[in-house]
């Protein structure tokens, strides 16, 4: 089938404002949007910036807006978002853009390293030297925030983070979320203390827009939600 | 204003649910903030400047300001119910599955409350104004 792309183009080295990159191209329904960009990559312009790495919906890395909306290329097949023939592909929204598809992603990490992403416990290990165990409901309890890619597709589709960049956003909030509910770890009440910042969870305004965009399914509004009660009732359950 | 430019230059016409009721939830809820400032600021005259409070009065007759209190009408019926919404939702993170039906739900009851409400204020201002 046919399949004219239009690619949003940016290279802060020569160009003033972006600009639209038009390419026809002959494609299977059953391609994936990653497909058709390299295909435009590799046949009709290598000038075309953009990151991917695992291409199965692992890595994270290909976040792009397609047709207005953030998803994955990697995980979109071309016959589901075709619209006359066309499809369009712009970087996503809120960060600087480096080149077409690569944005600056520094800041975005930074946000996720403020929240202390990892296991802190100080206690000694249990007697056999070996895990920490949990039982199977602990372990449920914070199972759907531990399947974020840092793909920033949520941060990205968000209206608060838009209009304020230091806004910590909603990826940071689950993976916050991630080691606040889980029973083996020690630093929930730091943790909570960084997000009830002025730039913390409180400017999230419950818009969903993140819950609508995240490949990986995760109920992220809730989870920010999760969050804001724990840090309202001082209960973390 | 980076921020700003972002969403009056791309992010309006990002395709999801949410950007748009957030942007439709702060201008009614800047509007209604114009009106209060107002307000305040016109009661504060009549005890600061009486001779401005009374030209403010008087202006608030004038058919401009009439169509204004429509707008301010529509500004909190939306904002008020869209705002329980919000409410809720914060409160029951676990109703998150029910989201779309309560923004449809809040935007029908905008309509239904909204509408009669500024029919009413808008034909007492025409009959007013007619007369
Ligand atoms: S629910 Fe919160 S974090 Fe998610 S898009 Fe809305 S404002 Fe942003
Ligand atoms: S929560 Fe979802 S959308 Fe957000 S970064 Fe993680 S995987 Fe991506
Ligand atoms: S390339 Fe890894 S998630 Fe798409």
């Amino acid at each position: 089938m046919k399949l004219h792309l239009k690619i949003k183009r940016f290279n802060p080295e020569h160009d003033k404002k972006p600009w639209w990159g038009e390419y026809d191209l002959d494609v299977e329904p059953g391609d994936r949007i990653l497909d058709a960009l390299h295909e435009v990559k590799w046949t009709l312009d290598g000038t075309l910036a953009l990151r991917r790495s695992c291409a199965h919906g692992v890595c994270g890395s290909d976040a792009m807006r397609i047709n207005g909306r953030n998803r994955l290329a990697c995980k979109c097949l071309i016959k589901d978002e075709i619209k006359n023939g066309q499809i369009v592909i712009e970087p996503i929204l809120g960060m600087r853009v480096l080149k077409d598809m690569i944005v600056d992603m520094d800041p975005f990490f930074a946000h996720y390293r403020s929240i202390m992403p990892f296991l802190v416990n100080d206690t000694p290990l249990p007697a056999n030297g070996r895990e920490r165990l949990q039982s199977p409901e602990d372990r449920q309890r914070f199972d759907d925030s531990t399947k974020c890619i840092l793909c920033a597709c949520c941060t990205t589709s968000c209206p608060s983070f838009w209009a304020r960049g230091e806004y910590i956003g909603p990826a940071a909030i689950v993976q916050a979320h991630r080691f606040i509910f889980d029973s083996r770890d020690q630093a929930a009440q730091e943790r909570l203390e960084i997000l009830s910042d002025v730039d913390g969870v409180w400017r999230c305004r419950t818009a969903f827009n993140c819950t609508e965009s995240c490949p990986r399914d995760i109920k992220v509004t809730k989870t920010i939600g999760e969050v804001k009660e724990a840090l309202r009732t001082g209960v973390i359950a | 204003m980076e921020g700003l430019m972002t969403i009056v230059k791309e992010g309006w016409r990002y395709k999801g649910s949410g950007n748009v009721m957030w942007m439709a939830h702060r201008i009614s809820g800047l509007g209604i903030m114009f009106f209060l400032i107002l307000h305040v600021f016109g009661m504060s005259m009549s005890f600061f400047n009486p001779a401005l409070h009374e030209i403010m009065l008087e202006t608030y007759k004038t058919p401009l300001f009439a169509v204004g209190e429509l707008g301010l009408a529509a500004c909190l019926v939306f904002h008020s119910i869209n705002g329980t919404r919000i409410a809720l939702l914060e409160l029951r993170p676990e109703w998150w599955l029910q989201q779309k039906k309560a923004t449809q739900y809040s935007l029908v009851a905008t309509v239904v409350i909204g509408v009669p409400m500024i029919l009413i204020m808008a034909m007492a201002s025409i009959n007013h104004f007619v007369k």
